[in-house]
């Protein structure tokens, strides 16, 4: 019982710091964001005094459904395309000698050494409308010269998936590292043909690995503002575009706020769904501890 | 790139702070402005003249400069900001009245200009350039260039011209476009110009504030509707670069000099304001920065290629077509609630 409470007591401590630093950088600043909410604006972009509801009276804003479901079909569709791209990355990972392995994995975080936003600059050089790649594809027939590869939709999602690709890459690798490939031999010697044993064998092993994907790509996309900004046109505006508008342009912090609150519920249902799914089938299993 | 800017201002001023208390102690103007925005020699003879020290501090953005006085900054004598700020500013108190017969270079200011201005009295602050929002395009790959707006039109341009990210700029545009006020509050106008924008919206690459100017000295923009000093800059990166005042006439925009509540050498900032309201001394910024000083007697005194230039010294029929953005306050929210439905609408 002693040596029980003395356990208890060592798991306390080496908590505490991550829940210090989770409730200072993550629980106060979302509390005030909600909070700033119900506060009224005032005409010179402070924050006024009482409570009130007018905010959450015009996130109503008839112009909101388009950008919000803008926001949505963007994040879903980077993530789909990053999983289906990661998944047979983490596959030849997975299998590979452990010495291409590391060069592989070196090229994965590669970019991670050169800044986000020199990166993202980068890609307005490649598809810049005089650019190399713009004169190959038009001198080879497949797009006209008059075709923008700029500001639409679509170079925002390039640009996402190439920005979130090592995030889906990585906990695929993980979980496929962790899968025992003879079961895959198994399948096939039951008769299964190699793409069944991947979708029915492979896929299902390494499903906490596909799920942290998930989560990695998802959630940071739903909240894109720096992406839309720059590779983005007049109609490819995401809500974190509304809120930088709503914060700078129109000085009017408390409807920023609950943009933002929308965002953080918009974030939380998915993940809150996805524990509670796992709960439901593994009761004993958290959310984080098999994954990466 | 700002953050690192002020950064070694804040080194320098303490370099210097370290290096005068050894002197006298000579009285210190703290200057707080855009960068580049100051031609240093005439800070230099400032000093000499005056027996003081100049430090000079930049930002990058009106809502930069406003935030950090907020935030309770101070120590600061003289500001730049924008004529709508700075009537955001003295709304709130946080300006001095100046003392004009501290200033009787005042009277040097061309009264064509000062007519536009908001604060004709110069209640609390003095004009210290102009800028004109124009057009700039590649000489070469817009065929049939007329000085209109209805330039965004042009269906050959298409997916290859922008304009600023800014409500009261866009629509502003499509209101002097009608030829209506860009200050209207009626809803009527205010629509028409909606549909005008939305039209426009179908050719443009981008709403865009900053990556217009690269994206014109590159090739990547063929027309942009941008600042004249902006457009002046890049010019100078690629000569197909053109620029003009649209017929219909524009939005003009003062940075004014004004003077806070609580600075500490309100006398030297004063004579910093007349010093720079002298003619010599306008001329040489307005070569200097490339916008203008809209001081009469100083005109004479730049040179022939800066008097010619179009952009600089519009003709009259134009400057009497120009107009400033005024703070609408409440009804501000009209163009916020015209602007969402412009970002929304296909």
């Amino acid at each position: 019982m002693k040596a029980e409470a003395r356990v208890k007591l060592s798991e306390w401590l080496v908590t505490l710091p991550s829940f210090v630093w989770l409730l200072v950088l993550f629980l106060v600043p979302t509390v005030l964001v909600f909070a700033i909410t119900f506060k009224p604006a005032t005409p010179y972009g402070g924050i006024g005094e009482g409570w009130t509801l007018d905010t959450l009276r015009t996130l109503g804003n008839p112009n909101y459904p388009a950008i919000v479901w803008r926001t949505v079909w963007l994040s879903i569709a980077a993530t789909a395309l990053c999983i289906l791209l990661a998944t047979p990355m983490g596959y030849y990972m997975a299998r590979v000698s452990p010495s291409r392995r590391r060069l592989v994995l070196l090229l994965v975080i590669l970019p991670f050494w050169t800044s986000f936003l020199v990166r993202i600059f980068a890609w307005k050089v490649l598809l810049h409308p005089e650019g190399m790649l713009k004169h190959a594809l038009v001198s080879l027939g497949l797009i006209s010269p008059e075709t923008s590869l700029l500001y639409n939709a679509y170079a925002v999602l390039l640009v996402m998936v190439y920005t979130e690709l090592p995030f889906a890459i990585l906990p695929i690798y993980a979980a496929s590292e962790k899968f025992d490939f003879r079961l895959i031999e198994a399948a096939k010697d039951l008769g299964a043909s190699s793409f069944r044993a991947f979708r029915s064998v492979f896929l299902p092993g390494i499903r906490v690995g596909l799920l942290t994907a998930f989560l990695m790509v998802f959630i940071p996309s739903l909240g894109s503002y720096v992406i839309p900004d720059i590779v983005g046109g007049p109609t490819s505006e995401m809500i974190g575009n509304k809120i930088a508008q709503r914060t700078f342009v129109d000085r009017n912090l408390p409807h920023a706020a609950g943009l933002s609150a929308l965002l953080t519920v918009a974030v939380l249902v998915p993940m809150v769904a996805i524990t509670a799914l796992r709960r439901k089938e593994n009761p004993r299993s958290a959310l984080i501890e098999e994954g990466v | 790139m700002t953050t690192k800017k002020i950064l070694r201002a804040a080194f320098l001023a303490a370099m210097m702070a370290v290096l005068c208390g050894c002197a006298e102690k000579k009285p210190v103007l703290h200057i707080y402005t855009w960068s580049d925005y100051i031609k240093p020699e005439l800070v230099q003879q400032f000093e000499q003249e005056n027996q003081c020290k100049v430090v000079v501090d930049t930002y990058a953005s009106n809502e930069e400069m406003y935030a950090k006085l907020k935030a309770g900054a101070t120590g600061y004598d003289l500001l730049f900001p924008s004529s709508y700020m700075a009537k955001i500013m003295n709304d709130q108190g946080m300006l001095q009245k100046l003392d004009l017969g501290l200033i009787p270079n005042r009277r040097n200011i061309d009264p064509a200009y000062m007519k536009l201005a908001f604060d004709k009295e110069m209640d609390h602050s003095v004009p210290y350039t102009v800028t004109i929002t124009c057009l700039g395009y590649l000489g070469s790959k817009v065929p049939d260039f007329k000085p209109t707006w209805g330039m965004l039109d042009r269906e050959d341009l298409k997916g290859r011209m922008t304009m600023l990210n800014d409500h009261r700029e866009v629509i502003g545009v499509a209101l002097k476009y009608l030829g209506y006020s860009l200050n209207t509050i009626d809803d009527k106008e205010l629509a028409e110009a909606r549909d005008v924008v939305l039209r426009w919206k179908k050719n443009l690459a981008k709403f865009e504030n900053e990556q217009y100017k690269t994206g014109l000295a590159s090739g990547e923009f063929l027309l942009t509707h941008g600042y004249s000093g902006d457009l002046m800059l890049v010019q100078s990166e690629n000569e197909d670069i053109q620029i003009a005042v649209p017929e219909e006439g524009s939005q003009i925009n003062f940075d004014d000099m004004v003077i806070p509540v609580g600075a500490p050498q309100p006398e030297l900032a004063h004579k910093m304001i007349n010093f720079i309201l002298a003619p010599q001394s306008a001329a040489e910024l307005t070569e200097f920065i490339y916008f203008l000083c809209p001081n009469l007697p100083s005109y004479e005194l730049l040179s022939e290629e800066i008097r010619q230039d179009p952009i600089l010294f519009p003709p009259a029929e134009i400057v009497a077509k120009l107009e400033t953005l005024a703070d609408l306050g409440e009804n501000n929210v009209k163009y916020t609630k015209i602007w969402d439905e412009i970002k929304g609408g296909e």
